[in-house]
């Protein structure tokens, strides 16, 4: 495995509630190398949406580091994250999170837009027709069904060319058959770009495709590294 | 993020119907400001070329001597027309019948009048016609009361000094007839190039010379600017401020109401836009946070939505200008009829105004919700209940900065804005605590209703911070309409009362005490006449204080430094015979302002003076006056001075003695009575039955203040027009923002099994309580603003209006139901899988 493209070192997150203060991660330390397939898992309110905000730069942490492509992402501030996010970081989301006022083809268009690509719509409309949406390019978020929402999700994940691509439950909302085919997807692509992969998910059929398992209990991690027997719920 | 991108991204939101909220209340707010500043700009300038007819001219200098060539040769390089009049005294004698009779006569140059109409007729007494001629040279016009009176016809000859004339026409009116009572003799109209032909005009004769002035307002200042320090003490400079203080009033009430209603618009289209770009921020929460986790930096975010709503501010502000001229011409072509002056061509500022306040609104009201968005977390991604928007004091600091630079900008006065801002953050508070009592309280009246009104009523509650929020926009927009009606109200009440119906229009004088029963029952049989004649007695002040009156008038020049003839104060001056009269009660327009009037059946001699008279003449109270009436000596003290108010069309007297210190003299009666033009034809008889008696006819410039005071009260009625407009547009976009949020729960009730009836019965009832909430919370606040504005604004007599209290709330219901109804109707209508998925 080559050297880590990811990695998180002591990381805390507490949010104060009315109760007092509220630990949700504790101590996580974690090592993801470049083109790996890691599966965050644990049960409801373990911490992994967290652990993946803060992985992503989408939230910070209130104690530990985390280094991204290099760069020591909790030491920057917002304006230099976004532009890392830009530079190296996917996302699939469980609830699809495509803009309702644009159709499939904006909506993978974005991400290229954002980078001032002038092929945007060319570039796009390939990831659509990767996705086995050609057909639908001009259809709204409304007009698809979910597993078709999910497979636009995808292809603008992949439309910028991310270093890493972070999943959250990217089957959850959808059913058991479609979420296979989505499932498939999203694998058969991160393996054509070589795309490292960080997967949050209750599905044990859906973390057991990756080679990585991480586990979490009360914001803990109880099974750092491929022991996927033990972390199965 | 590019430019290209920004309007790629507008193009998308408006595609989608984001941005359509937004639009129209910028629109609205760009058209109804520009509307109405164009429209008040044209009325201003067509009422100020109305109310200048009354001067004949934009400015008059008036003096008493010879206007200097100076001041013409600067009117003349200011690029002003400048007409010279001259006014003096003189007996005209009629050749054939042999008789005479005092007339006032005005000798005008060519170009006169500058501003208004000459009217003249082929018979006396007739309606007449407007002509734009002047009598030649050799001919002159006369009053219609000249020719009874001297037994003439038109085309017989008169003579004035050592001229000879052909009355050429009957001189209905002149524009600048008005103003001044003191002129009671008829007119003679006649060439000013024909006057030194008379030699009437000599050394100590009494002359009034006047210049008119007409062109720009620039040019008139240069002027002005120009012979300032030379015009005092000897000329005067008037406009018709001066010239006509109920008129001016009257105009600058109406500027202010104009200018009031003006600023309401632009508060209720801040307000739309600050709502339409609420909704547009908070339906981009995702969005934004979406965008975020793609790359999109916080600058980007800002400067992009900065972008999408300059777009909309071009595209609005354009579309705005094009709305409010379309607007302000419908509005001239709907009033065809009733505006009988011509509007002139407005100026650039109204488009300026109009392009400017929709920018300020945009910055003042739409920034700051779109900035927020740049704090949006991109974790909202995956956790939607993450708190988002700006904090309430940035949006209300922008909005109050931005209010108040619009309106001092627009209105030029710092006071009126300050307290505008003050009144309505002040009733912002007051209202935010009435709603919220109002809500608790409609909880506990909830529990015991039917299943519709619990429903609404617990949405009410649910949503408190929201609907607490509605109701204050309800209430301010109901507040603004009802504080326009109020003070509208107010106003065109007191303008009416100025010059109430059946002002009496003609002055009967010199009516001899054997005439008096005659004349009165000739009024009487043929008129609705009730009035009485009362004495008038001519004297002159010969004696002040065992001074001869020569040597007082001397003395007091000596003292003030003035020189002779500058006349201080107003009125005659001492040497000529003057109208007194007696009376035991304070007539009815004037002010004791000091002294006390005389208790009745007083019989001891004494004198109420005009106060500006009394200073002139540099007497008051405890000095004696000596009068020569009728060669005989009457002497009495001054006990108290008056304040007259001389606009009141209502025969007025310097001097009025108490009814003990005239008796045993002989006097002759004078009466004020109505006429309408039909009537007019009495005059005529009533003069040949009566030759000696003096009639004055006033009805044409109580007819000219009358149409100044009409059309300025249209204008007044047409911006409260355009101002509800605004109010209910404010309505309809605070209905829109909130409808996302009432949709899905009602959607969400429907999907549970809640009928359509139910739901529908739920929101209005809903808004229907909202509606008397506001309504009620207006009604306060409308009641103190008016108070106070009337006092301190439009000085205007205020009081509490009952009807209102029971009218807001009722209104407020009824309008906010049925436009929330009509708001959401398709929506409840819909399947609610439909509605969940859109909002």
């Amino acid at each position: 495995m080559s050297a880590s493209i990811l990695r998180a070192s002591a990381l805390v997150k507490r949010v104060p509630t009315a109760e007092g203060e509220l630990t949700i991660l504790d101590s996580i330390d974690l090592g993801i190398g470049s083109g790996a397939q890691v599966a965050v898992v644990g049960e409801s309110g373990s911490g992994k949406t967290t652990l993946l905000g803060i992985l992503a730069g989408l939230d910070l942490p209130t104690a530990g580091s985390v280094w991204l492509d290099g760069d020591e992402i909790t030491a920057m501030d917002e304006e230099q994250r976004a532009r890392v996010r830009a530079r190296c970081v996917g996302f699939v989301f469980q609830s699809f999170q495509l803009i309702d006022s644009l159709t499939a083809l904006e909506n993978v268009m974005l991400p290229l837009e954002l980078r001032g690509d002038r092929q945007a719509k060319d570039g796009a409309r390939d990831f659509l027709d990767r996705v086995g949406l050609a057909a639908r390019t001009t259809h709204y978020p409304r007009q698809l069904s979910g597993g078709e929402q999910q497979r636009v999700g995808i292809a603008r994940a992949f439309a910028s060319g991310p270093k890493v691509l972070f999943a959250d439950e990217p089957t959850g909302n959808l059913d058991t058959a479609t979420g296979a085919k989505v499932a498939d997807l999203l694998f058969d692509l991160n393996r054509e770009a070589g795309t490292t992969l960080v997967l949050v998910t209750h599905d044990a059929a859906l973390a057991s495709r990756c080679g990585q398992i991480v586990t979490l209990a009360a914001g803990r991690m109880v099974a750092p590294m491929a022991q996927q027997r033990a972390a199965m719920p | 993020m590019t430019l290209s991108l920004v309007v790629r991204f507008a193009a998308r939101d408006w595609r989608a119907g984001e941005l359509r909220l937004l639009l129209a209340a910028l629109l609205l707010a760009v058209g109804a400001v520009s509307a109405i500043s164009l429209f008040v700009d044209r009325l201003q300038r067509a009422l100020v070329a109305e109310s200048t007819s009354f001067l004949g001219a934009d400015r008059t200098i008036d003096s008493s001597r010879a206007i200097p060539d100076r001041f013409r040769e600067l009117a003349a390089e200011q690029g002003l027309a400048a007409v010279d009049v001259v006014g003096f005294p003189s007996m005209v004698f009629a050749n054939a019948a042999e008789r005479s009779q005092l007339a006032s006569v005005k000798a005008v140059a060519a170009g006169y009048p500058l501003r208004g109409e000459l009217r003249i007729a082929e018979q006396p007494f007739g309606a007449g016609r407007v002509t734009d001629g002047l009598p030649a040279p050799g001919e002159v016009w006369l009053d219609s009361r000249l020719f009874p009176a001297l037994g003439l016809e038109l085309g017989d000859r008169v003579s004035v000094g050592y001229s000879e004339f052909v009355v050429g026409a009957v001189l209905v009116s002149e524009p600048d007839r008005g103003g001044s009572f003191f002129d009671f003799a008829p007119r003679l109209l006649m060439r000013a190039e024909d006057v030194p032909g008379t030699r009437v005009i000599q050394p100590g004769s009494r002359i009034s010379y006047r210049l008119q002035l007409a062109g720009t307002d620039a040019g008139l200042k240069a002027l002005y600017d120009a012979i300032e320090g030379e015009l005092r003490p000897n000329y005067r400079w008037n406009s018709i401020r001066e010239a006509n203080a109920s008129i001016g009033r009257a105009l600058e009430r109406a500027e202010s109401f104009l200018l009031l209603g003006g600023l309401l618009a632009v508060l209720l289209a801040g307000i739309a836009v600050a709502l339409g770009a609420n909704r547009y921020a908070r339906r981009h929460f995702d969005h934004v946070a979406v965008l975020k986790t793609l790359g999109a930096t916080p600058r980007d975010i800002q400067w992009g939505y900065t972008g999408v709503l300059l777009v909309v501010g071009i595209v609005g502000a354009v579309l705005g200008l094009a709305l409010g001229v379309l607007v302000h011409l419908g509005i001239i072509a709907a009033l065809g009829g009733f505006l009988p002056v011509v509007l002139p061509m407005p100026g650039l500022r109204p488009l300026f105004v109009g392009l400017v306040t929709g920018f300020i609104c945009l910055l003042a009201f739409a920034l700051p919700p779109l900035l927020g968005l740049r704090n949006i977390s991109p974790m909202r991604v995956i956790r939607r209940d993450l708190a988002a928007g700006v904090a309430p004091a940035v949006t209300y600091g922008f909005a109050i900065v931005g209010s108040l630079g619009l309106l001092i900008w627009y209105s030029g006065s710092v006071f009126l804005t300050i307290w505008a801002l003050l009144g309505a953050v002040v009733t912002g508070g007051v209202f935010a605590t009435l709603a919220l009592v109002l809500l608790r309280g409609g909880r506990v009246l909830g529990m015991q209703a039917g299943s519709v009104w619990r429903l609404a009523l617990a949405g009410l509650q649910r949503r408190y911070r929201e609907n607490v929020a509605q109701i204050m926009i309800f209430g301010f927009a109901i507040m603004l309409l009802l504080i326009m009606l109020l003070v509208r109200t107010a106003l065109i009440d007191e303008w009416r009362a100025q010059i109430p119906e059946r002002t009496p229009n003609h002055f009967l004088m010199n009516v001899a005490p054997d005439e008096v029963e005659a004349v009165q029952n000739l009024l009487e049989t043929r008129t609705d006449y009730d009035g009485e004649l009362f004495p008038m007695i001519r004297g002159r002040i010969t004696v002040v204080n065992d001074v001869e009156a020569r040597e007082w008038r001397q003395q007091q020049w000596r003292e003030r430094g003035e020189g002779r003839g500058s006349g201080g104060g107003r009125g005659p001056g001492m040497r000529g015979e003057r109208n007194l009269t007696f009376s035991a009660d304070l007539p009815d327009n004037n002010v004791v302002v000091e002294g006390e009037w005389w208790s009745n059946g007083a019989d001891a001699p004494a004198v109420s003076m005009e106060d500006d008279y009394a200073a002139g003449l540099g007497v008051g109270i405890g000095d004696t006056l000596t009068f020569d009436v009728g060669g005989l000596p009457l002497t009495a003290p001054i006990t108290n001075l008056r304040r007259v108010e001389w606009d009141s069309l209502q025969p007025n007297f310097f001097i009025i003695l108490s009814p003990g210190a005239l008796k045993g003299f002989p006097a002759t009666y004078m009466t004020s009575f109505f006429l309408s033009r039909e009537q007019k034809p009495l005059l005529n008889e009533l003069l040949s039955r009566h030759p000696t008696v003096t009639v004055i006819e006033v009805d044409n410039i109580i007819a000219q203040v009358r149409t100044i005071i009409d059309r300025v009260t249209q204008a007044v009625e047409l911006v409260l027009y355009l101002v509800l407009c605004a109010g209910i547009l404010v309505l309809i976009a605070s209905i829109q923002s909130s409808r996302d949020l009432r949709l899905k729960e009602h959607a969400l009730l429907r999907a549970l099994g809640g009928t359509r009836r139910l739901i529908s019965g739920a929101l209005v009832s809903e808004f229907a309580v909202l509606g008397a909430f506001a309504g009620l919370v207006a009604v306060i606040g409308a009641e103190i603003t008016v108070f106070a504005l009337n006092r301190q604004v439009f000085e205007l007599r205020t009081g509490l209006h009952p009807q209102l209290w029971v009218a807001g709330p009722l209104l407020g219901m009824l309008v906010i139901a049925t436009v929330g109804y009509l708001g959401t109707r398709k929506l409840v209508h819909s399947p609610p899988a439909t509605v969940l998925r859109e909002v």
